[in-house]
């Protein structure tokens, strides 16, 4: 596991001299690359070096590194090694590259991040709605759109419901244990 | 004129046994199947009150007229086939209206009502009754092979096409056909557990998977005539085996006895066996009850 | 003489009574309470013992049951099943998602309040409500219906445009016939 994760950093290392790599523990590897390179990458990886499985595409929102990072998990069935591939793409306009030439499953996790996060992918041939009907207005999973407030003011709230209290100090005094400081830190 | 009033009477008195007898041994099959599965279960006398619920429901439902028609088409069946079958030994007031060839004429009829369905159901477009009216028309190609040789054999045997003279040559023989023509009986018994619709045979209502099939579209006012009409035709075909293997009843005790001795077949085949496939249903018609039929008129030409 | 209120009142009794005893229940298990479902029904709970008892098709069913949240995707069909029920129809509202959102109270796509557009009969909360808790609903209902209080599906008639409403402020894109029962 440990020498087949060495020598794959070293092949890619090869190809694509800006890759980064990051190991994890068992049979994760990370790598960082710029968005331009990643068709490439996976093309390399898919054909050359077995990794055929497309597990997921996922997103994530730096909102305060005016950001998105997208992250291609695939995995071998031989070498039994997981590949997680990340990259960063500019907020204000986001767009990428389509991969569903690559791997036709691509598709469905591209038009779930169209929609949920509004990222565009250069050519990719979908309908428009898949997860969302009648939507128009901010994607919801973006992490300044407010769902809360849309909630309230869209659907009707039923007076007299207490939730969503902190009772952490509560629990903390009736139990006499003191807060934490690194869980102060994720206060509300 | 008096004698032509009277089997009028008989015959409503026979429509009315035969709703009440249906709808209790309907009722009871849902208890039965409630112990067997170790449940409470409804009570026996459930069905009756789905009949009333069902009749008190307001239905504005329009497909066309077919649509409507559909359901009476069943209930024309089930009423017609319980006509011509005799419901005791030797009563003039159960022989109702049944003539010689009788048992011709009910080969064709019981096949009329599944028809009158499937037109019934192909106008309301719900693809559900589309597939649910196949699947019922190719089962009764299976079924109904085993059941017209099982009836060929008796005819054969017995030279005769009338219901009336085959209970009265069990009578004079002092034995029922079940025993001296074994062949025709299980051939016809398997047949009728096709004829049932219970499990493993219910691929044409299939409720998880069709959607009730042929009835998906049909609520209140048809759904309770179709409840009706079933229970009827359950009652008519029982008696029509009683009749035509087990010596018919002397009195409308024996009757419910054999009757409901009969009934239990489908149904406790049906509460332990899952579900076939309409290409597994029909070929197991086409396996061993049509050889049993195939062995039957041998038997009934050669000995 | 069979419009006379009194004899009216027997025939409404007989019906009432046949309704309570056999409710045919249509679940739209999208909502996770769905899987509290099979026990209510099976050899556990039984509640066929109540006359209570799955239909197959929102034609045949009396009783629509709601089991957990509800989106604006899956409220579209669920008001298309409803007036395709016949009447008389009830609706038991099931889990607290129906009545007040429940944990999803915050959520962008899932609707909080039930009874803002369709009628509900009955709401069982709890999340999940157990099969004890659904049978109490059941019975609940047969209570009400003894009594002739379960006329949701006249008020539903009756404060149509109100409902119609509060389904177009959710759903804007209304493509469904103005009514289909």
């Amino acid at each position: 596991m440990k020498e087949n994760k060495v020598k794959l950093a070293k092949y890619l290392k090869e190809h694509f001299p800006a890759i980064i790599e990051k190991d994890y523990n068992y049979n994760r590897i990370d790598f960082s690359i710029n968005r331009e390179l990643v068709p490439s990458v996976l093309r390399l990886l898919k054909e050359e070096s077995g990794y055929i499985h497309l597990s997921h595409i996922s997103c994530v929102d730096w909102l305060e590194e005016e950001e998105f990072e997208l992250v291609f998990i695939i995995w071998s069935p031989v070498d039994k090694i997981k590949i997680l591939i990340h990259t960063r793409i500019d907020r204000n306009n986001p767009v990428m590259d389509n991969i569903d030439k690559i791997w036709r499953q691509a598709n469905t996790y591209e038009r779930e991040i169209k929609e949920m996060y509004g990222i565009e992918f250069t050519g990719l041939e979908a309908a428009d709605e898949f997860l969302l009907e009648d939507w128009n207005g901010m994607p919801p999973m973006r992490r300044d759109f407010d769902t809360a407030a849309y909630a309230s003011n869209k659907y009707y709230n039923r007076p007299g419901r207490e939730d969503a209290m902190d009772v952490r100090e509560e629990i903390a005094r009736h139990s006499g244990e003191e807060i934490p400081d690194f869980a102060k830190k994720y206060s509300r | 004129m008096e004698s032509l009033l009277y089997s009028i009477l008989g015959v409503l008195v026979s429509l009315i046994l035969a709703f009440t007898v249906g709808m209790t041994y309907m009722g009871l099959s849902r208890k039965i199947t409630a112990r067997i599965q170790n449940r409470i279960g409804p009570p026996f006398y459930q069905n009756f009150i789905d009949a009333m619920k069902l009749y008190s429901k307001s239905t504005g439902i329009h497909h066309g007229v077919m649509h409507h028609l559909g359901p009476a088409f069943i209930m024309v069946t089930s009423v017609m086939s319980l006509m011509i079958i005799p419901i005791l030994n030797d009563s003039a007031f159960f022989t109702n209206m049944n003539f010689h060839g009788d048992l011709i004429f009910l080969l064709y009829i019981m096949t009329f009502g599944p028809l009158g369905m499937a037109l019934g159901a192909g106008q309301t477009g719900n693809p559900n009754s589309a597939i649910g009216v196949t699947r019922g028309l190719s089962q009764m190609v299976g079924f109904e092979i085993p059941w017209v040789m099982a009836i060929i054999a008796l005819m054969i045997r017995y030279d005769t096409s009338s219901i009336v003279d085959i209970m009265n040559i069990q009578a004079d023989a002092g034995r029922w056909i079940m025993f001296s023509s074994p062949f025709t009986f299980i051939a016809a018994l398997l047949a009728m557990l096709g004829m049932f619709r219970y499990s493993p045979f219910d691929i044409v209502g299939a409720p998880t998977e069709l959607a009730s099939g042929p009835m998906s579209e049909n609520g209140g006012k048809y759904l309770f005539t179709m409840m009706s009409s079933s229970s009827i035709f359950a009652f008519a075909k029982l008696t029509l085996y009683v009749n035509l293997f087990m010596g018919g009843a002397d009195n409308l005790l024996v009757l419910i006895i054999k009757t409901f001795a009969l009934y239990m077949v489908p149904l406790l085949y049906g509460t332990v066996s899952p579900r076939y496939r309409t290409e597994q249903a029909v070929r197991y018609f086409w396996g061993w009850p049509s050889f049993f039929g195939l062995l039957a008129i041998l038997y009934a030409v050669f000995f | 003489m069979i419009n006379d209120k009194n004899s009216q009142k027997i025939v409404d009794h007989i019906h009432n009574f046949a309704r309570k005893h056999s409710l045919w229940v249509l679940a739209y298990g999208t909502g996770c309470g769905a899987i509290e479902i099979p026990p209510t029904m099976t050899s556990r709970y039984d509640a066929e013992r109540l006359g209570v008892r799955g239909a197959a098709t929102p034609r045949q069913a009396d009783l629509l049951l709601i089991t957990g949240y509800l989106t604006t995707k899956t409220l579209k069909r669920v008001i298309r099943v409803y007036e395709q029920m016949q009447d008389p129809k009830y609706v038991i509202g099931f889990g607290s998602c129906t009545i007040n959102g429940g944990m999803y109270y915050d959520s962008y796509n899932t609707i909080n309040a039930l009874d803002r557009y369709l009628p509900v009969d009955v709401y069982i909360n709890g999340c999940m409500p157990r099969p004890e808790a659904v049978i109490a609903g059941f019975t609940k209902l047969q209570e009400l219906i003894t009594a002739g209080k379960a006329d949701g599906a006249a008020k539903y008639k009756e404060k149509l445009e109100w409902y119609r409403k509060n389904q177009k402020n959710v759903i804007p894109n209304w493509t469904m016939p103005e009514y289909n029962w």
